[in-house]
């Protein structure tokens, strides 16, 4: 599964720093690099109230520095296992 | 023709508010017109020497008047100094084309170090005598490369009693900046690491002001610079080919323009992952374009060091080495430059609104930038689409 995380400039104010260094450190814990590969985008178009992230072809709402964590092992995680 | 990259650095006196030194530069067709004055003592006594001198002998020498006529009319303007009874700034004059054809005149300031291909080459001095004063005549022919850096006497003076006994030696300075010198560095980039060595030498604290002005014969480079899409889409192709179609360097701010140079030139966008400064979200790559970034952040940061970089009393070294957008910017438009060809695209990009990096705050980064870069003697061009 391919991860885009936004880095344009309104991202960037709502965290992607925070939700790329959070997402890094939670494949490595998991030993997941295998199956997710993680990328920075520029403005993907959907920007908002949160970092915009897609995964695969699914934009995933509501990514913020506090929320990574959560979304991660709720959704994008069991999303790469079952491939 | 080549291009007169020139840089100055003038440090206080501590606890001093005013500079005693002075630099002035103006430019009358091809012909750079340069001066370097210090003024007796220091404060605001050796500020108005030195601001009247400078001031005087760079308008006069740019309009060609014989350095005999300059030099009496200072004697006759400045004011006598009550405590010393003597009226006296000293100075460096460096007049200089586009050709690399020009002259120096000193007078008593510290001998002005010439590098050609970063080895000391004497200068031939001929020596005047006006009204008592000994003043050097020197011819110049400049060579792309070539650097001058002249300097007030804070320089020879750097840590006497402190770090160095009796000062810095001028033998030993000339070396330091044959050491230093770098072909394709900028010229303030020079000035300023001479003056932070100084900086350094006294330990934070300068006992006299401290002037380093450098002048540089370098291959006039372009750099084109495109900052935002344009507001009519429709016009999208004829700007990214209008731009690309430019001589020099390209740099592309902001992502929706490179995704717009992108799709036009039909490259891949990528983009890195990498964060050497957390301000500035990361670069991108298209083949073919020299530098691909974030748009607002990054230009705010980038003003940030242009305001350092253009800051005469800023004390560090003037380079830009880090891998995050803005510095790459900056290195491209303060150190690599002569000519700096700005497109602003003026669509607005609504997710901006309301974050503090709406399109206005953008354009004032752009409008501030263009100031420093025209008062740093680039020549600058800018259009709007």
């Amino acid at each position: 599964m391919v991860i885009q995380i936004c880095i344009g400039s309104a991202c960037h104010l709502r965290g992607s720093y925070d939700v790329i260094e959070k997402m890094k450190a939670l494949i490595a814990a998991d030993n997941l690099e295998d199956k997710i590969t993680l990328k920075a985008s520029f403005c993907l178009g959907r920007c908002g109230e949160y970092v915009t992230v897609k995964a695969d072809n699914e934009f995933i709402d509501g990514v913020n520095a506090a929320t990574i964590e959560k979304i991660y092992n709720e959704i994008l995680k069991p999303k790469a296992l079952k491939g | 023709m080549s291009f007169v990259d020139y840089g100055y650095v003038s440090l206080n006196k501590k606890r001093e508010e005013l500079c005693g030194d002075r630099v002035e530069h103006t430019v009358c067709g091809d012909v750079h017109t340069f001066v370097l004055a210090d003024g007796l003592g220091s404060g605001v006594k050796a500020n108005i020497l030195a601001t009247l001198t400078s001031k005087i002998l760079c308008t006069m020498a740019a309009a060609n008047i014989p350095i005999a006529d300059c030099i009496d009319t200072i004697i006759d303007s400045l004011p006598v100094c009550k405590v010393r009874g003597v009226a006296y700034a000293t100075f460096t004059v460096v007049s200089l084309d586009e050709r690399g054809r020009g002259y120096i005149v000193e007078y008593d300031n510290p001998p002005a170090i010439y590098l050609r291909g970063g080895k000391l080459c004497p200068l031939e001095r001929q020596e005047k005598v006006y009204g008592g004063k000994k003043v050097y005549f020197s011819e110049l022919e400049m060579q792309e490369g070539d650097q001058i850096i002249t300097t007030s006497d804070g320089v020879v003076h750097a840590g006497i009693g402190m770090s160095l006994n009796f000062g810095w030696d001028v033998a030993e300075i000339r070396e330091f900046t044959e050491i230093q010198y770098e072909r394709n560095g900028a010229a303030m980039t020079a000035a300023s690491v001479l003056a932070n060595a100084c900086y350094s030498l006294y330990g934070k604290e300068c006992g006299d002001d401290t002037t380093v002005l450098c002048v540089k014969l370098m291959p006039t480079k372009t750099l084109n610079i495109m900052i935002g899409p344009p507001v009519d889409p429709a016009r999208d192709e004829a700007v990214v080919k209008e731009f690309m179609s430019q001589e020099g360097k390209h740099a592309v701010c902001g992502g929706t323009s490179s995704q717009v140079v992108a799709r036009v030139l039909k490259k891949e966008l990528t983009s890195s992952f990498d964060f050497p400064d957390r301000d500035v979200p990361p670069i991108g790559y298209i083949d073919g374009v020299d530098l691909v970034c974030e748009g607002v952040l990054t230009l705010k940061k980038t003003l940030k060091y242009a305001e350092d970089f253009s800051n005469p009393a800023y004390p560090e070294i003037k380079q830009f080495r880090g891998k995050d957008g803005a510095s790459m910017l900056a290195n491209l438009l303060l150190c690599d430059s002569g000519a700096v060809n700005i497109f602003v695209g003026r669509n607005v990009n609504l997710a901006h609104e309301g974050l503090g990096i709406d399109n206005k705050s953008k354009l004032d980064i752009v409008v501030k930038l263009l100031k420093i870069l025209t008062s740093l003697g680039k020549k600058v061009d800018i259009k709007y689409y």
